[in-house]
């Protein structure tokens, strides 16, 4: 059962040198992070079909999943 | 000159002579817009131990090179003064669509000397250049004054209208324009307005000469390819800057009760997606921007409309407040924003207020008969008019935060969140060590736009003190600005990500001139020492003690929230500071070296 976390070029060093990557449906995205060795707290903005989710969602089979780094700020 | 409209406009508001001279071409090379323009006329002008709100102090009004010109984000305008906040370096950035019209008009920089007699505004269409009676809007609000303007003249012509604020003098009065975008920080407002200049309304159709027409589109479609193709440009836009706040919070960064926390037991409330939802209406950008990150938003509760609040605002006026309705956060940006009051220091003087009551310090004989507990929706809009008016309470905040607690005593400097007299922006520094840096040397006081370094601490570890992360803040500070500098905004490059080296084939196509961000990061650098100097030469006793943060940071750790426990150790503000000052090159109590000076080309200027 999967789903796809895409993220800001930031991330690809975590995510094998690409911005997109398959993972298991069923965890939490704070779980998901942790299993692909982002940390958390590195991601501002968490993105499901252009709304906004906490990183407690349940990510679902199919979800195509946004994940924002902070890297700039204001 | 390629890429610059081409003349100074000097406007002596003492004598109403106006005049036009050539933008000179060593300064074009060694400062090159903007904000560079500014403190380069800043520090040869206004002379020593000039009075801020004397006729000795100028305002310096500056575009960019990127300016009014088709490249992403081409719209911002500088103003520089010395500071009647902080006696210091005070600069803001405007963006909107103010700084093409100066290009347009044949102009770089606007400088107002002196003082008028009577309230004038300048008015500004190509070549007739005229300072006219505003007695008819004097002591009115912003929002209606620009709307009469661009009623009566069209909506071709940009404004920047002072509010009571800045008629008042309020020392962080600032400056407003396209009705909710601001000249912000540092009291630029306030020397608009005992120069007694209630508005600018300018008008340009003058063609800005580039050196090379086809290359500069070239590049231009580049920068816009970048932009368009970002992976983030939806939510970025959706969103603005309100996609922090929820990250604010969870990582103990959302300032919370006049700082003494990190996170807000509400904060829900405020993230950007419930303000989404509840009052924006639409997307609002500037000049040449494809990533409108502005929003539009309407109350119900209060039937008002307003730009923002953007999170600074949503910080100062919400979180820091104990206020959890966006709607009220909202509804207060309005009143600050009509006003003409900075919304970040209103905010903070607010909070220390709230503070003092809270503690006993003050009763209810000192805030006017109000119960000033945090979370006080009611109070908090009738102090933002207070402090514009200089009224009750309002007259002692409208000193500032250092000011007012110096006055007070009582233990209440220990909680009065500034540096160097510039009240801190919207994040919490209880353990993140660059982050704290950053707010300690930025050169206007504590504002966080030249470094923002928070993600820096929680990649490497949010307490560490090591040079990597002073590396970081130096970088940051000599690069980020150069956006300031060049005229244009930054956000493109910070939000969306896009390669920076695109920019270098535009600015050449520009200009003419061949430079690397190596070239444009030492313009940075000399800026950067320069303003410093400009602190010292106006500030017995300028160094190291001026450079600490609030006591709050390195004796309070958070009773609650995500840094709960954590605190700095002064020990560590002052190893940051060590190394700080060693890679700028300075001296051991943070004072340029004669070196340092010599290789940034400045002997000459500040000797």
């Amino acid at each position: 059962m999967t789903a796809i976390i895409r993220a800001t070029s930031a991330l690809k060093v975590y995510l094998d040198g690409k911005d997109e990557f398959e993972v298991e449906s069923g965890h939490t995205v704070r779980e998901t992070l942790v299993r692909l060795n982002i940390k958390p707290e590195l991601i501002a903005l968490v993105v499901l079909d252009g709304e906004q989710k906490t990183k407690d969602y349940i990510i679902q089979d199919g979800d195509v999943i946004k994940v924002l780094a902070v890297i700039g700020g204001g | 000159m390629n890429g610059y409209g081409g003349k100074i406009l000097r406007v002596n508001l003492t004598t109403g002579k106006i005049t036009k001279e050539q933008t000179p071409a060593d300064v074009a090379r060694d400062f090159i817009g903007g904000r560079g323009f500014g403190a380069y006329f800043l520090y040869k002008e206004v002379p020593q131990g000039a009075d801020p709100l004397g006729p000795d102090n100028k305002l310096i009004i500056s575009s960019g090179p990127m300016s009014g010109l088709m490249i992403p984000g081409a719209g911002k305008c500088d103003f520089t003064t010395k500071s009647p906040l902080t006696g210091g370096y005070a600069s803001a950035s405007m963006g909107g669509h103010f700084t093409a019209e100066i290009k347009y008009a044949g102009l770089d920089s606007i400088i107002l000397e002196g003082i008028s007699p009577k309230p004038v505004y300048l008015f500004i269409n190509d070549d007739k250049i005229e300072l006219r009676d505003a007695k008819e809007f004097w002591g009115m609000g912003t929002i209606s004054v620009e709307k009469q303007f661009k009623d009566k003249l069209g909506e071709e012509y940009q404004v920047a209208v002072i509010g009571p604020g800045g008629e008042n003098v309020v020392p962080y009065a600032c400056i407003n324009h396209d009705f909710g975008r601001q000249a912000g920080r540092g009291g630029v407002g306030a020397v608009m307005g005992v120069k007694k200049v209630k508005a600018i309304v300018i008008h340009g159709t003058k063609s800005i000469p580039v050196s090379d027409t086809t290359a500069y589109r070239q590049a231009g479609k580049a920068l816009y390819k970048a932009c368009k193709d970002a992976s983030f440009l939806a939510e970025w836009t959706r969103y603005g800057t309100t996609v922090v706040t929820s990250w604010c919070d969870e990582v103990g960064a959302l300032p919370t009760r006049n700082f003494s926390a990190g996170s807000f037991e509400d904060g829900k409330n405020l993230y950007g997606s419930v303000m989404r939802d509840k009052i924006v209406i639409t997307d609002k950008g500037c000049f040449g921007c494809p990533s409108p990150c502005g929003k539009y938003s309407r109350s119900k509760k209060y039937s008002s409309y307003v730009e923002g609040p953007e999170y600074e605002t949503i910080g100062l006026m919400g979180s820091n407040l104990g206020i959890s309705d966006i709607e009220a956060v909202a509804q207060a940006n309005l009143l600050a924003d009509d006003a003409g009051l900075d919304t970040i220091s209103a905010g903070n003087a607010i909070g220390w207020a709230m503070e003092c009551y809270e503690n006993g310090i003050f009763t209810k004989t000192d805030t006017d008969g109000v119960d000033l507990r945090f979370g006080n929706v009611e109070a908090t809009f009738e102090l933002i008019g207070k402090i514009s008016r200089k009224e009750g309470l309002g007259a002692l905040l409208s000193e500032g935060v250092k000011k007012a607690s110096q006055k007070i005593g009582k233990g209440s400097e220990k909680f009065a969140i500034h540096v160097k007299g510039m009240e801190q922006s919207a994040y919490a520094t209880h353990n993140a060590t660059a982050m704290l840096l950053a707010y300690m040397t930025c050169d206007v006081g504590a504002h966080h736009n030249r470094a923002w370094a928070i993600t820096y601490d929680l990649q490497v570890g949010r307490d560490l003190v090591v040079p990597e992360k002073v590396a970081r803040v130096i970088w940051l500070q000599n690069f980020r600005p150069m956006f300031d500098v060049l005229g244009g905004c930054r956000l493109q490059w910070v939000e969306l990500g896009i390669d920076r080296d695109l920019y270098i084939p535009a600015l050449e196509a520009i200009t003419g001139i061949h430079r690397t961000w190596v070239d444009y990061e030492k313009v940075g650098e000399r800026i950067w020492n320069l303003t410093r100097m400009f602190w010292a030469r106006e500030n017995n006793g300028f160094g190291r003690s001026w450079d600490l943060p609030a006591p709050r940071f390195y004796e309070e750790a958070p009773k609650s929230g995500a840094t709960k426990g954590q605190i700095t150790k002064i020990e560590d503000v002052h190893r940051l500071l060590d190394m700080y000052y060693e890679q700028r090159g300075w001296n051991k109590d943070g004072m340029p070296t004669p070196e340092r000076l010599s290789a940034l080309n400045l002997a000459e200027l500040v000797a």
